[in-house]
């Protein structure tokens, strides 16, 4: 149960997204390079965005949600780099879930307690660890230590379920198999990954990413009491997390079909149709805001997005620097049509110029991202995947938070008058 | 729609904060890092296969509803389409014996609630299409057939009975990324001096996957 006790004094951290910027800042701690969380030389660690002593739930569930929708997508990260053999790339994943890991923590001590986040912190390295182990496994071809690793990361989900229980004074029930399932996901999509099972590979890292994002309500449910944690299941409060969901995972899709267009065909094509996918489903939950109209108009708006996007990757593979400038170029005319877009459906809640800057920034940190995945610079890259997501997570909640002022007017208001004759209440 | 200004300047300036960042900020140069077996390749092949990239286009709404069927409670009817009353509710059916699709809303099927309402009964003609709606439990069927031919299938979750004063308008009316169905009727004490039921029934449903 939360407890306030002990978190005076706590360091707040807000707004990565701004701080995430600060590129001139020199290393804090004075420590060398790349041994600083695997960041390189020249680059500030940006600690990853955690909520104040007295976050609300809702604040609460969006921290849990963005940090463990980024957990599963660095632990494939980090599964596949092994299996890949891509030492660097491995070491900066580890650094990056390491840092996950403690942003993770810092927000269970924020939302329980510092007795439970400590626990919680060693039971969610040891389950990392045991995810590296079931890689480095099938890595080998080494079928007993695969067995062995099962074994661990389901004792591991067990724990963790142990903990979830006691944390919550035992209100959150189904850690247990919510961790599972979790393993489950992240085991299978490496098993197709490494078998060069793409298609599998990716639709499973989605679905991984889903499971886990979601999740974050219990755990934000269990840590405030039964009347608050009941807010959390009102419409509106969905339909943020549900847009953010969808919004942050495209930018982890793009990104995973940027760097799979550095592999080959197969891989490419199989991480851009989990990228379609994810355009499909923003497109049907946009239908539902604004209608089947509208919605198609924001298919296209939106397929110019991720074709300008894929085109600026595909010019860095390539080696391409007019493709790319012309890219990039095009990319801003784009941003530039979807914030208008954007800014209409939302009646101008959200004005076209900061709009279009924060959909430029979106761009900015895919661009960055892969120019520094293509020159190996994988600590760099992993950091401008996270400095994104949670800045695509900051435009998911300021669009919705627009959508919903202009939603909640538009509804129709109060009961129907669907009987006239008093036979039904005759009948009893 | 008039645009609070405060909610505007609020929204310009999270959205400028999100934005600021990466707009001045520009990563510094680094060493290259190792080659390894697995980094980065041009030649790998991705890239003929980028090119030829393109997002998902060709949306097509889904069909609008033109039937229901309820086979526990024995209800098919088709569907007419509903608006807004002028005092902001949503129509009703005319026919007692027909239910109808606020079409206003989300189709069944689609990321969303659709609604479809049925009179419970009427004062010349005693029961109508609604009329044992309130009989519905967790687990009862529910079909809707498109104008395609298509059909959707729901699963009732729950029924339950709201005071038309505190009638539940988020958990019927607002959006969701969910498909979902709604049935509406009323219920309750009739009120004969104002000629209505005080009460709405509202089935909650998901599609059966």
């Amino acid at each position: 149960m939360r407890s306030r006790t002990g978190l005076v004094g706590l360091v707040i951290v807000v707004l990565a997204a701004v701080a995430a910027c600060d590129s001139n800042t020199p290393s804090r701690s004075g420590a060398p390079a790349s041994t600083q969380a695997g960041h390189p030389a020249g680059h500030t660690a940006t600690p990853t965005t955690v909520v104040a002593a007295d976050a609300s739930p809702k604040e609460l569930r969006a921290q849990f949600e963005q940090l463990l929708g980024h957990h599963a997508l660095l632990a494939v990260r980090l599964m596949r780099s092994v299996v890949a053999r891509t030492p660097e790339l491995r070491q900066a994943a580890e650094a990056a879930l390491k840092e996950n890991t403690g942003a993770l923590t810092q927000l269970v001590t924020v939302a329980y307690d510092d007795a439970h986040s400590d626990r919680f912190e060693q039971l969610w390295q040891r389950t990392v660890l045991d995810l590296t182990a079931y890689a480095e496994a099938v890595d080998a071809g080494d079928a007993a230590a695969k067995q062995s690793a099962r074994a661990d990361l389901g004792a591991d989900a067990d724990a963790y379920g142990s903990w979830v229980a006691a944390a919550s004074d035992g209100r959150v029930g189904d850690a247990p198999s919510v961790m599972r399932t979790h393993v489950e996901y992240l085991t299978r999509q490496l098993d197709a990954y490494a078998a060069g099972d793409y298609a599998t590979a990716y639709r499973v890292e989605r679905q991984a990413y889903e499971q886990l994002f979601t999740a974050g309500v219990a755990l934000a449910k269990g840590s405030v009491a039964p009347k608050a944690a009941a807010t959390l299941d009102a419409p509106p409060e969905q339909l943020r997390s549900a847009f953010a969901m969808l919004l942050g995972e495209h930018m982890e899709l793009i990104i995973g079909a940027q760097r799979a267009t550095f592999a080959g065909a197969p891989e490419f094509e199989a991480a851009a149709a989990q990228v379609n996918a994810n355009s499909d489903a923003l497109t049907k939950g946009m239908g539902a805001i604004v209608g089947p109209q509208k919605a198609a108009e924001f298919q296209s708006a939106w397929a110019e997005h991720v074709e300008g996007l894929m085109a600026y990757s595909t010019a860095v593979a390539g080696s391409d620097e007019a493709a790319k400038a012309a890219a990039q170029e095009n990319l801003s005319g784009v941003a530039g049509r979807l914030a208008l877009y954007l800014s209409d459906i939302v009646r101008n809640e959200l004005p076209v110029e900061p709009l279009t800057q924060a959909l430029a920034a979106h761009d900015t940190h895919l661009v960055q991202g892969v120019d520094a995945y293509a020159a190996k610079r994988y600590s760099q890259a992993l950091q401008m995947e996270r400095d994104g997501y949670q800045q695509m997570l900051g435009v998911a909640g300021a669009l919705v938070g627009a959508i919903q002022k202009t939603v909640k007017p538009q509804l129709p208001v109060g009961g129907s008058q669907t009987g006239g004759g008093g036979t039904a209440h005759r009948r009893r | 729609m008039i645009v609070g200004r405060r909610q505007l300047a609020a929204g310009a300036t999270a959205l400028a904060l999100l934005a600021g960042c990466s707009q001045t900020g520009a990563w510094r140069a680094e060493p290259p890092a190792t080659a390894t077996s697995r980094a980065p390749d041009q030649a790998a092949g991705g890239v003929d296969a980028a090119r030829g990239f393109r997002s998902a286009r060709g949306y097509r709404a889904t069909p609008v509803p033109v039937r229901i069927d309820i086979p526990k409670i024995g209800v098919s009817s088709s569907l007419i389409r509903l608006g807004r009353a002028p005092e902001g509710t949503v129509e009703v059916p005319k026919p007692w014996e027909v239910a109808g699709w606020y079409a206003l809303g989300p189709r069944p099927g689609e990321p969303g609630s659709a609604v479809i309402l049925g009179h419970v009964d009427s004062k010349e003609d005693g029961p109508a299409v609604f009329f044992r709606l309130r009989e519905l439990r967790r687990g009862d069927q529910i079909r809707v057939r498109r104008a395609d031919g298509s059909t959707v299938r729901f699963v009732v979750q729950r029924t339950e009975q709201y005071d038309k004063q505190r009638f539940p308008t988020d958990d019927v009316y607002y959006p969701t990324l969910t498909p979902g169905l709604r049935l509406v009727t009323c219920g309750g004490e009739f009120d004969a001096t104002w000629g209505h039921y005080r009460s709405n029934i509202i089935v909650f449903a998901a599609v059966r996957t």
